[in-house]
């Protein structure tokens, strides 16, 4: 199927490269769910990175209400198990699961696209031997591996970030290489070869540029991923610690109140399910806009 | 056929080589140990005694060569935690987990290839909205959230399903109880892989659909049922076939956080049980068994596919 | 017709899927409610109940891996010289009567006569000389609770049924010891084996002599014991105990509630609300032997100034964390001798009610002020910096929370850091590599807190905050070796007083334990779950 495809574009002499770009945001408009998911995404991350600043409540302070008081003005979501306020929490620790899905998508992003692109530009014993690994990693349940290093080496943020990153990189190397081969074959890429660039410099200069908008749609995938595989490392107690709250350990602490207070769980489920949506959706959007195929029909 | 066999083989060892590799130096030069060494009241001569007594004492790289060793013969060594042996521990809770994911695929496929074909027939109706919106929070809802939420409706609001466990098994095995334990495990489980299925049998069913020989079954007047079922469907599974090897390891890594959520006594459980315990040979012997696990399903997998597509053959 | 023809498919599919579910619920439950009217037959005799377990266990209490889920089986299989009475003061089990030399360096304990082992051998002064000599004393095997026995240095049969202890220097606790997961295993099936891996006994067939016997054990699912008809006390009454493997602990709740599980302690109280409002369950407290505590590396110069410990204890609002984190089951703790061992306990001693200006007052006073206007105390230019080191395992996350809180508010500049458990160990109980961390200590019913806090223990062993006082060092070890109850009394009453003022430890709580219970089954004592186990032979059910 691949092979099919590839075939067909590079039968398309003329790249609309450069239309391309401008292209995808028109595109977009046109898929009303993606361009609301886009909208949705901007508004969350405003709010999470700035209401922090905004709400007076500290997500660790004490208040004097109790602990699992109900909803009020002073406490919209009401406080959570120690007495602390469930919204500070929410403001706070949407911005510690947003950014660790960013930094763990950025970095997934340079290691898949650095080893995709290289295997896709040099060919030969590079590419088997990356591809090798690529292929390699794919095929271990990786999900036994995180688990076990988090175990023993400890959970700080960072090393939740790299072990997500870790696992997270092959997908990007499988799409970056399939595009790789398709535009090194395009006549700009080899007038280039021919006129003696360095291959780094034909790499950042011709070849990345043109799958950018590849690299958009996977990393946009990859945060959603990154997101859920954050969630799901917190469920077995190895994700980010408290009292840093991420919405994964704040579900995760709701388990226990399952029977006495089953709305802790619902809200850090719900912001969880929907940020990972809009970016499904996006990503899904932005996919079907690269592909004027899927945009003609 | 016995290249791409051998080919396969050799891949598989060096495979298995870095993954035992990484593990086992990841384990034990990691801080902490096997739990009846960090046993909070022992006192400092019976941790002493137990470091021996596990062999601790050596030094990491003997003891990697020493593991390896045995493990060539078979013999994957002693749990620190249970003195029980690593192949009979593993062989204990295996079979649950293959279980799990057996259902789950044939659920998965069944009703992915169900809900992928209605999508694909009624392209861009609300049957495929519908079917495609929902696959997509398939994929967004965290699963052990989802299996929390059912866990909260089914078992403690409906007391219509138990909770946790595998039911009762051996002796007083019985199928009501077993589906009834099984079913929202498998449930969960597949919302990791269904979306995937339906998906792909989407697209693989609309390329089918646009092909020439489809066009000329139905122009030459065969029934719709006969066109969808003998021509496009068939056609369509060849390639779900080969994604079902693809969606294996995302299966097993699936399963550690389902089998924890519905107390599966799988391997997943197990793992967790030894990386909390530092149990170094469970670890590694649960490490080596499920790539061993994978590498055996894709290699089924892909000869399966092979004797099914004629031109995976040709080029094999 | 196409599409009536996928409607159908669907819904057969559903429907199949639903009514599957369905089916196999109601079967589940009737099952669960069909086990008590079926067992409970013509007498109140029989039945059978069932414990919940988190994990496989071990049947060998000597087993370094043996936890408390193989404690709550093997004191039901095996029976150690003594048991804790229902006033927990040792009580006679194996051994009917003790006593102690004058210079109290040997025990003698007469052992019963009727006792024969679940596979129909004699148990005999041989037996329990085996156990100590082989097991227990042998420093290569690094038995569980050894280290209670470091004193002991041989433990002789005198005859078929007198065994004698030979003690290195007085150990007045030596009977409560002897009641704390120390039970005695079989000689004629251990002779010449490794006692670790004869997986045969640890794994699938332990005999002992307890009034159950093992009947099946399903790695990962469940034990079930027998009544043990030739038990030398009473016949047990019910016909069964079952064991299930249940990790994790909603499931516990729901089963309870379900009635699938009888009876259990709750290790974590935040469903306790749920469960007093469900009917059919009892929920009791019932104090253990357990306290918790806070401490802070006495190695470190900073933590050596008392006042700086004082005003630790004074920051927090103890009472707060007892009601939010605990639901209220526990008492405030200010020494460590708890209020289950009621003739030793006295709560007349310096009290820490939370007072944030006191705290700030003492600090100020150890020369600790905040200087700079940063809401933290500093010295010498330097914040008042404490790492908290928190293992992850049941409440005490929670709790370290609680606590980093108070100290913050009264300028202590606290950061927790959460590990593994394992590592935790590691880095604070073997390597002392720490500042601050919170965990709790169980132990037998037996004021004796030298492991705990005397100065030998510093270095290594289980004095982990490193506290060093001459004058605790005498007392404890006077109270180890008296073996008169009127002179410990004494004893431990200064000691207490001694811990309140010089707190080696920030005591937090004596916890209770949250019982929960089936309301039909009955002849449960009043005790701690643990405790109650050695009393199983008198449970029964109720119609």
């Amino acid at each position: 199927m691949l092979g099919a495809s590839l075939k067909e574009d590079v039968n398309q002499a003329e790249p609309q490269e450069e239309k391309r770009r401008f292209v995808l945001l028109t595109r977009l408009k046109q898929n009303k769910v993606a361009f609301f998911s886009l909208w949705f995404l901007l508004i969350v991350h405003f709010v999470v990175f700035v209401g922090p600043v905004l709400w007076p409540l500290s997500p660790d302070e004490l208040t004097d209400v109790g602990a699992l008081a109900p909803w009020t003005l002073q406490h919209p979501f009401g406080t959570d198990d120690l007495g602390r306020d469930v919204f500070a929490r929410m403001l706070h620790g949407g911005r510690v699961t947003l950014l660790v899905g960013l930094c763990a998508m950025l970095f997934s992003l340079i290691i898949g696209t650095i080893i995709g692109a290289c295997a896709g530009f040099f060919g030969k014993v590079v590419e088997s031997i990356l591809m090798r690994i690529t292929e390699a990693m794919m095929a271990i349940p990786n999900f036994f591996f995180v688990l076990v290093a988090l175990t023993v080496l400890g959970t700080t943020p960072v090393m939740v970030v790299v072990v997500i990153a870790l696992t997270g990189w092959v997908e990007i190397a499988r799409v970056v290489y399939g595009e790789t081969l398709k535009w090194k074959e395009y006549e700009f890429v080899e007038a280039a070869n021919a006129a003696g660039a360095s291959a780094r410099r034909i790499l950042l200069k011709y070849v990345v540029p043109q799958i950018l908008p590849s690299i958009i749609v996977s990393g946009t995938l990859a945060i959603a991923w990154a997101i859920l595989t954050e969630s799901a490392i917190s469920y077995l107690g190895l994700g980010i610690q408290p009292p840093t709250p991420t919405w994964g350990n704040m579900l995760q602490n709701s388990q226990q109140y399952i029977w006495t207070a089953p709305i802790l769980g619902v809200l850090p489920g719900v912001a969880i399910t929907i940020v990972v949506l809009a970016y499904n959706f996006l990503g899904d959007g932005l996919r079907d806009a690269l592909d004027p195929r899927f945009a003609k029909k | 056929m016995v290249r791409f066999l051998l080919n396969r083989f050799g891949q598989s060892i060096i495979l298995l080589f870095i993954v035992t590799v990484i593990t086992f130096f990841l384990i034990n030069l990691a801080p902490g140990g096997p739990n009846g060494v960090m046993r909070m009241d022992a006192s400092p001569e019976e941790r002493q005694a137990m470091i021996e007594r596990l062999g601790l004492d050596e030094p990491v790289i003997i003891r990697y060569f020493e593991w390896v060793g045995s493990a060539l013969q078979g013999d994957l060594g002693t749990s620190f935690n249970s003195s029980e042996a690593v192949v009979q521990r593993i062989a204990d809770r295996l079979p649950y987990t293959i279980e799990l994911t057996v259902f789950t695929i044939i659920f998965s496929v069944a009703a992915g290839i169900i809900l992928g074909v209605m999508s694909a027939l009624k392209r861009g109706k609300a049957t495929d909205h519908v079917i495609n919106f929902s696959s997509v929070i398939g994929l967004s809802v965290p699963s052990f959230w989802l299996g929390l939420m059912l866990i909260l409706l089914f078992s403690v609001e409906l007391g219509w399903l138990p909770s946790s466990g595998v039911g009762p098994r051996g002796a007083d095995f019985e199928f009501g109880g077993w589906l009834s334990h099984l079913a929202m495990p498998v449930l969960i489980l597949s919302t990791t892989v269904l979306p995937n299925i339906v998906r792909f049998t989407r697209s693989s069913m609309l390329e089918v659909i646009s092909q020439n020989y489809i066009r000329t079954a139905r122009s030459k007047g065969a029934k719709e049922f006969v066109v969808l079922y003998v021509h496009s469907l068939r056609n369509a599974l060849i390639p779900i076939i080969s994604i079902i090897g693809v969606l294996i390891p995302r299966l097993l890594s699936g399963a550690v956080i389902t089998e924890a959520i519905f107390g599966w006594t799988g391997i997943g459980t197990l793992i967790i049980e030894a990386a909390n315990g530092r149990d170094y040979p469970l670890i590694m012997g649960i490490t080596v068994v499920i790539t061993l696990v994978v590498i055996v399903s894709n290699l089924v997998v892909d000869v399966v596919y092979s004797q099914v597509d004629p031109r995976v053959k040709n080029l094999a | 017709m196409r599409r009536k023809w996928w409607l159908f498919v669907t819904i057969v599919v559903m429907t199949m899927f639903l009514a599957a579910c369905a089916y196999g619920g109601d079967e589940a439950s009737e099952e669960a409610e069909g086990a008590e009217p079926e067992s409970s037959g013509e007498s109140t005799e029989g039945g059978s109940i069932s414990i919940p377990i988190v994990a496989d266990p071990t049947f060998n209490p000597w087993h370094p891996n043996a936890y408390a889920e193989s404690n709550v089986i093997n004191r039901v299989i095996f029976d150690g010289l003594t048991k804790p009475g229902k006033d927990l003061v040792p009580a006679p089990d194996l051994a009917e009567s003790w006593e102690t030399s004058e210079d109290g360096l040997t025990w003698t304990f007469n052992l019963r006569q009727d006792v024969k082992w679940h596979d129909g051998e004699d148990f005999t002064a041989e037996d329990v000389a085996f156990t100590f000599n082989e097991i227990t004393l042998n420093e290569e095997l690094g038995a569980n609770s050894a280290s209670y026995f470091g004193q002991v240095e041989s433990v002789e049969a005198v005859d078929e049924y007198t065994v004698q202890f030979n003690l290195s220097s007085p150990v007045a606790a030596l009977p409560a010891y002897l009641s704390f997961n120390t039970e005695v295993i079989p000689e004629h099936i251990f002779q010449g084996q490794d006692p670790w891996n004869l997986t045969s006994f640890n794994k699938e067939n332990p005999v002992g002599t307890g009034p159950f016997k093992i009947k099946s054990y399903t790695s990962g699912q469940s034990v079930v014991l027998e009544r043990n008809d030739d038990y030398f006390g009473d016949t047990a009454k019910l016909d069964e105990v079952e064991y299930k493997i249940l990790p994790d602990a909603n499931t516990h709740v729901a089963q309870l509630l379900s009635g699938e599980l009888s009876i259990f302690a709750l290790d974590d109280t935040s469903a306790v609300e749920r469960i007093e409002s469900a009917d059919g369950v009892d929920v009791n407290g019932r104090d253990t032997n357990r306290f918790f505590w806070l401490i802070v590396n006495q190695q470190q110069e900073r933590f050596q100034d008392v006042k700086v410990r004082q005003a630790m204890e004074y920051a927090m609002d103890r009472e707060n964390i007892i009601d939010t984190v605990l639901q209220g089951y526990g008492t405030i703790a200010n020494a460590g001798i708890t209020p289950a061992l009621s003739e030793y306990y006295t709560d007349d001693v310096k009290q820490y009610p939370y007072d944030p200006e006191q705290a700030k007052q003492l600090l100020a006073e150890a020369g600790w002020e905040d200087t700079d206007g940063d809401g933290f105390v500093d010295k010498d230019g330097e914040n008042f910096e404490i790492v908290f080191d928190i293992g992850i395992q049941g409440d005490l996350e929670a709790i370290a929370q609680l606590v980093q809180q108070y100290l913050i508010d009264v300028g202590l500049d606290v950061e927790l850091n959460t590990m593994d458990w394992n590592t935790m160990i590691d880095k604070v109980v073997i390597q002392r590599d720490y500042a601050m961390t919170l965990n709790w200590w169980r132990y037998p019913p037996d004021p004796d807190l030298k492991a705990y806090m005397h100065s030998d223990f510093a270095d290594q062993g289980n004095n982990i905050p490193a506290y060093r006082s001459d004058e605790m060092d005498r007392l404890l070890e006077a109270g180890a070796e008296t073996s008169s109850v009127e002179e410990r009394k004494e004893i431990y009453t200064e000691a207490q007083k001694l811990m309140a003022e010089e707190l080696p430890y920030m005591f937090l709580w004596y916890p209770q334990e949250v019982q929960v219970k089936r309301s039909n089954i009955s002849g449960v004592p009043e005790l701690a779950f643990g405790d109650t186990l050695h009393y199983i032979q008198e449970w029964y059910m109720e119609e």
